[in-house]
């Protein structure tokens, strides 16, 4: 007979394959409706400079998270994402309040539920919050030039990665000078280089460089904060 | 009506959706009726079920605000999907500026999209750009799980740093730009490249951000509002982008990339 975990990985594959499918059938169905299918020239171009980053940090995601996350808790979370900032601080907090281990059955349990309660709360304050704003029109008022937020809503970027990138400066500043030289130089020479082609130079020079001084030793003394963080 | 916020694109939400309760409510009673025949508590079950929600408001809020960030440009429907699964707020934003680049479209998710094309590239090269670890999980999560485990010591630090570090990469692309970057010079739009405004969104949002750390680090109460610094932080530097612009007017005119 079958163990629970053998099972939940049964589930776990069902319901992954069967996600893979609806989420690729949405832009389908959205070309089929508007009648406007993408170049294949431009799908690829634009693929090709997120495919070269997401695609092994996707795996890398895999291979970091799945340990902590429990097998259906693993499965769930990469249905509906947001891991680092919601699936596993969740995760983690459960497993610590209620004293199980993850790789018991126990905590399985407890993993599956706190993610699973995650997905639903989330998914519904999502989709809430998506109908107050379609019913009050809230976004298209304050995105238009003729509104006075106009400003702000062009510095979006900076605002938005600002916020993201402060603490990872913070913390990891010996691997963010790199790139950021490498960056400015290349837009001090060339400042229409778009992001899709800074992404790729960006992202290689991190990992080379950060992969060079793991190799140094440069690291050694933050074991803790990094595993901390 | 726009295109992009139509019915039929709310059905497809919707779906989607429902799609995702489905599987959370199906693991979720799965995990319930085993715990009950391990003879865990129900109150353990109950609280940790509780905690989870709780923990879940906050961040779940912070990815409205970035839905209503991509929505000037790509509609409500799409964001809502794509933040709804698998999606993460550095993964489609740079996805769906890749795409619009791709296509020639300087000024990427700064502009509201109006044509069905770039929509629907867009939407595939969010979608597509994404699916990977739903490729791969069916295939090396049994496997994974046995093994890795117990192998985690020096790899997971390595593993840490890289993660750490392509994060940064992506991170810095965007950041760049907002130093020396140059706007669209074909459409000659006012305030669309590296300049007064760009700098000052960038500087306050860090600034903040790392005043939210500070301070929830130095007052252990504060600790709710940590889940809340990311998107107040962005906010915030939008704020200080309004303010600079109010007082000085023509700072918005300043820009050293144009």
């Amino acid at each position: 007979m079958k163990s629970y975990f053998d099972k939940t990985h049964t589930w776990g594959r069902i319901w992954t394959v069967a996600a893979l499918v609806v989420f690729l059938l949405v832009p389908v169905a959205f070309s089929i409706h508007l009648n406007a299918w993408p170049k294949a020239e431009y799908f690829f171009k634009g693929l090709a400079s997120v495919a070269i980053i997401f695609y092994p940090t996707g795996i890398i995601e895999v291979i970091s998270y799945a340990p902590l996350l429990g097998a259906a808790g693993t499965y769930l979370s990469f249905v509906t994402g947001n891991i680092a900032n919601l699936k596993l601080p969740c995760t983690m907090s459960a497993l610590e309040t209620s004293g199980y281990s993850v790789s018991s059955e126990e905590g399985e349990v407890i993993s599956t539920i706190a993610v699973a309660v995650s997905s639903i709360v989330t998914t519904l304050i999502i989709a809430i919050g998506v109908l107050l704003m379609s019913v009050t029109g809230f976004v298209k008022e304050i995105t238009s030039p003729d509104s006075p937020v106009y400003p702000a809503f062009q510095q979006i970027l900076p605002c938005l990665f600002g916020a993201i990138g402060a603490t990872y400066f913070y913390k990891h500043w010996k691997i963010t000078i790199a790139p950021l030289v490498v960056v400015l130089a290349v837009l001090a020479f060339s400042g229409g280089t778009q992001v899709g082609v800074l992404i790729p130079i960006s992202v290689a020079v991190a990992l080379i460089v950060t992969h060079v001084m793991y190799k140094k030793g440069v690291f050694g003394k933050e074991t803790e904060s990094v595993r901390n963080e | 009506m726009d295109f992009k916020s139509s019915p039929f694109m709310y059905a497809v939400g919707s779906i989607i959706v429902i799609f995702v309760l489905a599987q959370s409510t199906f693991f979720l009673v799965r995990a319930i009726k085993r715990g009950k025949e391990l003879g865990i508590d129900s109150e353990k079950m109950k609280n940790t079920a509780l905690q989870s929600a709780l923990f879940s408001i906050a961040p779940a809020i912070s990815i409205v605000a970035t839905v209503i960030v991509l929505s000037g440009a790509l509609g409500v429907v799409l964001p809502w999907i794509r933040l709804t699964v698998i999606g993460a707020i550095q993964y489609e934003t740079s996805s769906a500026q890749s795409a619009l680049n791709a296509m020639g479209n300087a000024a990427g998710i700064a502009s509201a999209i109006t044509d069905p094309e770039q929509f629907t590239t867009v939407a595939w090269v969010m979608t597509v750009g994404s699916v990977m670890p739903l490729v791969i999980l069916p295939f090396i999560l049994k496997k994974l799980q046995k093994g890795i485990g117990k192998a985690m010591g020096k790899n997971k630090l390595w593993s840490d740093l890289m993660s750490a570090a392509a994060f940064i990469g992506i991170i810095i692309a965007f950041v760049g730009r907002a130093i020396l970057g140059t706007g669209d010079k074909k459409e000659d739009i006012i305030g669309d490249g590296a300049g007064v405004l760009s700098i000052t969104g960038l500087v306050s949002s860090v600034a903040f951000m790392l005043l939210f750390s500070f301070l929830v680090k130095k007052f252990p109460k504060l600790k709710k509002i940590e889940s809340f610094a990311m998107p107040l932080s962005m906010f915030l530097g939008m704020g200080m982008v309004l303010l600079v612009n109010h007082l000085l007017p023509s700072a918005y005119l300043i820009e050293w990339r144009y």
